[in-house]
C-alpha cells in the first residue's frame, strides 16, 4: 500500500510538469520518465503482494536509492525537505518500506512463498541462480495475493 | 508555497505525544499482561491477534483523530464543530478496529468523507493548504487505502479489479489537483504567486521608512547604471544565468557578493530583459547567503523582501515546475527554496512598484516588444 501511495503521487508529479513541458523541453522527458516510473512502481507494488522475490530485491533497491537522495538532498543548503510532508514523503515512508520487507516477518514471507518468474528474472532483480517459474506453473492462484503484513488478516 | 500556518503547529506535538504515548502505553500493558493481570493479558491479547494492516489503519485514524481535535482552538463555526465530530469519530474508529469487525465500512466512508471535505473547504476558500493539513490527508490517505486492502476479495472479475486497480490513485490525484487549485486561486497574504513567499512586515510604512527606500533605489540606480551594457557586467565578475525561452529576464550573478548584505555598490545580481534590440538592464537583486534569512528591510512595507520555494529545478538549465502539495518533484529534478531576495528596478515598473517580487507584466511586455 506504502509503495502504491508513492507510485500514486509520482503519477502526480510526472503529470502536473506536462502543463511546464509545452516551453521547457527537459520537462518533458523529466515528466515522461516520471510518469514511466510511476508506472513501474505499480507493477512492481502488485508483484510484492504477489511475493514475488525479484519485486521484493526491486522495491529494496529502489527504496534504499530514494532516501540516500533524500538524505542527501537535506544535507544540501537547498532547502529541500522543509516541514512535516516532505519528511513524511521522503524520510518515513522509504524506511518504513524498507523496515516492512527487511524485518524477520517480511523476509519470512517471501521466504516461504519462494516464488519467482522469468520475466522478472529476465529484467535483473533475480539473482542468476534463483530458481525461476519460467512456464508460470507456481503463479499465483485466486486469492493468494495477500501482503507479507497480512498473513494473518481477519 | 506550504508552510506550517503558525495556528496549526500544536497539531506537530500532538502527533509526538500521542504515538509516544501509545508506545508506552503498549509497553507498560506488555509488563503488567507478563505480570498476569488480567485486564492488561487481554488488552495485549487483543493487539497481538490483530492484522499488521489493521493496527498501522487504526493507528493511523488514532492520530489523524487527535492532529483534529488539536486544531480545534483555532477553527471557528461549522469548521471547529466538525473538527471535534471528526476527531472524535476517527479516535473511536481507530480503537474499534482493534476489537470490532464492523468498523472497515464506516471507517472508509469516514475517512473518503474526510478528505474530499477537506479538498472541498481548500477549492472554496475556507481554508488555507498548509503543511499540517496535507500531511494529515496523506495520513488519512494511506490509512484509507489500508482499510480497502481489508476489504473482501470479491468476484474477480475484470471491472472490479480494474476499479481495485484505480481507485486509490484516482483519489491521490485528485486530492492533490484539488489542494493545487486551492492554493493557487486564495493565495494567502504572504505569497506574491505561487512559490514566492513574502518577508512579513507592517501594513503601512512610516516617512523615514518611505525617504530609505527612495535613498535605496537611488543608489542602486547610481551603483549599476555602468552595467548597461552586458559586457561591462561580464567584466567586472557577473556571470550571465542560464537563457531560458520561458524567462525573458536574465539574471546575472556575481559570486564575489555573496556575502555581501544589501550594498548598493555590490549587489549580488543585474536583472537585464531580452529586447529587440539585445539586453536591456532594468534592475538588480539583492540576495541574502541563507534561505530562511530575511534581509534587513530599510522600507518596512515598501522593501518587503521574498524567497521562492516549492520549485523544481531540472538539471537542464534554467527550467522549473512547480512542486505538488505533497512535495514531490519529477524524477531527475530537485526541490529548492532561495535565499532571500530582494528586487529593486530601476526602470518604471508600473502599479508593483520599484521593489516588487514581480516585474510587471504590462511593462515587461512593453519592454520585449520594444
Amino acid at each position: 500500500m506504502l509503495v502504491v501511495t508513492q507510485a500514486s503521487l509520482s503519477l502526480v508529479a510526472g503529470l502536473s510538469a506536462i502543463p511546464f513541458s509545452i516551453v521547457e523541453p527537459g520537462f518533458r522527458l523529466l515528466s515522461l520518465v516520471t510518469i514511466l516510473v510511476a508506472i513501474a512502481m505499480f507493477w512492481l507494488a502488485r508483484n510484492v503482494r504477489r511475493r514475488k522475490r525479484w519485486a521484493r530485491r526491486c522495491v529494496i533497491a529502489l527504496e534504499a536509492l530514494s532516501l540516500t537522495a533524500s538524505l542527501l538532498l537535506m544535507v544540501l543548503p537547498i532547502g529541500a525537505i522543509r516541514g512535516p510532508v516532505p519528511i513524511l514523503v521522503n524520510l518515513v515512508m522509504p524506511p518504513s518500506v524498507l523496515w516492512l520487507l527487511l524485518s524477520r516477518p517480511g523476509r519470512a514471507a517471501f521466504r516461504t512463498a519462494g516464488r519467482s518468474d522469468a520475466r522478472g528474472a529476465a529484467r535483473g532483480c533475480a539473482p542468476p541462480r534463483e530458481r525461476v517459474d519460467r512456464h508460470g506453473d507456481q503463479q499465483d492462484k485466486a486469492g493468494d495475493d495477500e501482503l507479507p503484513l497480512d498473513v494473518d488478516r481477519q | 508555497m506550504y508552510d506550517i500556518a503558525a495556528e496549526h503547529a500544536p497539531a506537530i506535538g500532538a502527533t509526538i505525544v500521542v504515538v509516544v504515548s501509545l508506545w508506552l502505553a503498549l509497553g507498560a500493558f506488555s509488563t503488567l499482561a507478563r505480570r498476569r493481570v488480567t485486564w492488561a493479558l487481554t488488552l495485549v491479547e487483543t493487539y497481538r491477534a490483530t492484522s499488521g494492516i489493521t493496527k498501522l489503519a487504526g493507528i493511523l485514524m488514532l492520530v489523524s483523530g487527535v492532529i483534529h481535535l488539536a486544531l480545534i482552538a483555532s477553527h471557528e463555526g461549522i469548521t471547529g464543530a466538525l473538527f471535534v465530530i471528526d476527531g472524535f469519530g476517527f479516535i473511536v474508529l481507530g480503537a474499534t478496529a482493534f476489537v470490532t469487525s464492523w468498523w472497515r465500512r464506516p471507517a472508509v466512508l469516514w475517512l473518503l468523507a474526510t478528505i474530499v471535505a477537506y479538498v472541498i473547504w481548500i477549492i472554496a476558500g475556507w481554508e488555507t493548504p498548509d503543511q499540517i493539513g496535507i500531511a494529515c490527508k496523506l495520513i488519512e490517505l494511506v490509512a484509507l487505502g489500508l482499510v480497502l486492502r481489508l476489504g473482501p476479495q470479491g468476484r474477480r472479475t475484470w471491472p472490479r479489479r480494474l476499479w481495485r486497480a484505480v481507485a486509490f490513485p484516482t483519489l491521490v490525484s485528485v486530492a492533490t489537483i484539488g489542494i493545487w487549485i486551492g492554493g493557487l486561486v486564495h493565495p494567502d497574504a504572504l505569497h506574491a504567486h505561487a512559490g514566492a513567499l513574502l518577508q512579513p512586515v507592517a501594513e503601512v510604512a512610516t516617512a523615514e521608512q518611505r525617504e530609505r527606500a527612495a535613498h535605496l533605489l537611488a543608489d542602486t540606480r547610481a551603483s549599476i547604471t555602468r552595467y548597461g551594457d552586458p559586457a561591462a557586467a561580464i567584466a567586472a565578475g557577473f556571470k550571465p544565468g542560464p537563457a531560458s525561452s520561458a524567462e525573458p529576464l536574465r539574471h546575472f550573478e556575481n559570486a564575489a557578493n555573496a556575502k555581501v548584505i544589501l550594498d548598493p555598490n555590490h549587489p549580488q545580481a543585474l536583472v537585464y530583459v531580452q529586447t529587440k534590440h539585445g539586453l536591456q538592464l532594468i534592475g538588480a537583486m539583492y540576495q541574502m547567503p541563507r534561505a530562511g534569512q530575511w534581509g534587513p528591510d530599510p522600507g518596512g512595507p515598501l522593501t518587503q523582501w521574498h524567497q521562492h520555494e516549492g520549485i523544481c529545478f531540472s538539471p537542464f538549465g534554467f527550467e522549473f515546475s512547480f512542486e505538488t502539495p505533497f512535495w514531490t518533484c519529477p524524477v531527475g529534478s530537485t526541490s529548492v527554496t532561495t535565499p532571500p531576495m530582494l528586487h529593486v528596478w530601476i526602470i518604471d515598473n508600473g502599479k508593483l512598484g520599484p521593489f516588487a517580487a514581480d516585474l510587471d507584466k504590462t511593462v515587461q511586455k512593453n519592454l520585449q516588444g520594444s
